[in-house]
């Protein structure tokens, strides 16, 4: 597994995108692919980056997983407070304007463009894990 | 992320290059403020340069269309690539804002 390991701070994001693009390049995904990785992964580490640690300072791990089958799998790992993205309720995307909410369209967005998501909370980390499939 | 901004008699045009994310909107934030001090009431995005847009960029579409609903306005956006589109599709928000394929007809819409 290839790891990189940043401060869970904004400034990261670009870098650690670039990372993960790099690496899902290799694997031979396509362009409209590698633009919903890329989009997955901003909104998970955004996740990291605005709620897991409040008030400190702390770092995010990002894992690309090497497997023999066409995949991708992205872990974003931190030591924040323990907080399962899953755990939030899709927002309602037929509202209307006045009635529309911002809150949760991230998570929302990871589940409808990664093919696999799964969060475990291990050893005090926080682990979220997203695969993508390359066909 | 580049933003250009231009008038056209009363319709004001934000033609926004680049990547739309958690680290860029600030930018764009700032020169809505900026219009919305104003009293405009006619707002273009045209997004043909737009490569990449996050739920960070639908955050601020999602203000400004409530802002531009708050004082009577018009706002749509023009010429979006497909995998912006598939963000805008798959969230909802193209039920919200008007999108258009060509900058001439989003300016008719206007008028």
């Amino acid at each position: 597994m290839l790891i990189k390991k940043m401060p869970a701070r904004m400034e990261s994001l670009h870098e650690l995108l670039t990372f993960i693009r790099n690496e899902a390049k290799k694997r031979g995904f396509s362009e409209s692919l590698l633009q919903r990785i890329e989009l997955v992964a901003e909104e998970a580490l955004v996740n990291v980056f605005v709620h897991g640690y409040t008030h400190k300072d702390g770092e995010v791990e990002v894992g690309c997983l090497i497997s023999d089958d066409p995949a991708l799998t992205i872990e974003i790992r931190d030591k924040g407070v323990s907080f399962d993205p899953l755990s939030l309720a899709d927002p309602d995307v037929q509202a209307d304007l006045a009635d529309r909410k911002i809150g949760g369209m991230g998570v929302f967005l990871i589940r409808k463009m990664a093919d696999r998501v799964a969060y475990r909370r291990e050893g005090g980390n926080n682990i979220f894990s997203m695969t993508f499939l390359n066909r | 992320m580049e933003i250009a901004v231009t008038n056209e008699t009363d319709i004001s045009i934000f033609a926004i290059k680049g990547r739309l994310d958690a680290v860029t909107v600030p930018e764009l934030e700032q020169q809505l403020n900026q219009w919305f001090e104003g009293t405009g009431k006619k707002l273009i995005f045209d997004l043909e340069g737009l490569d990449y847009i996050s739920s960070a960029g639908l955050r601020t579409f999602l203000s400004t269309a409530k802002k531009m609903k708050a004082r009577d306005g018009k706002l749509c956006m023009t010429r979006l690539r497909d995998n912006v589109k598939d963000v805008f599709t798959i969230s909802g928000f193209i039920a919200l804002i008007p999108a258009f394929d060509t900058l001439g007809a989003a300016q008719d819409s206007m008028r």
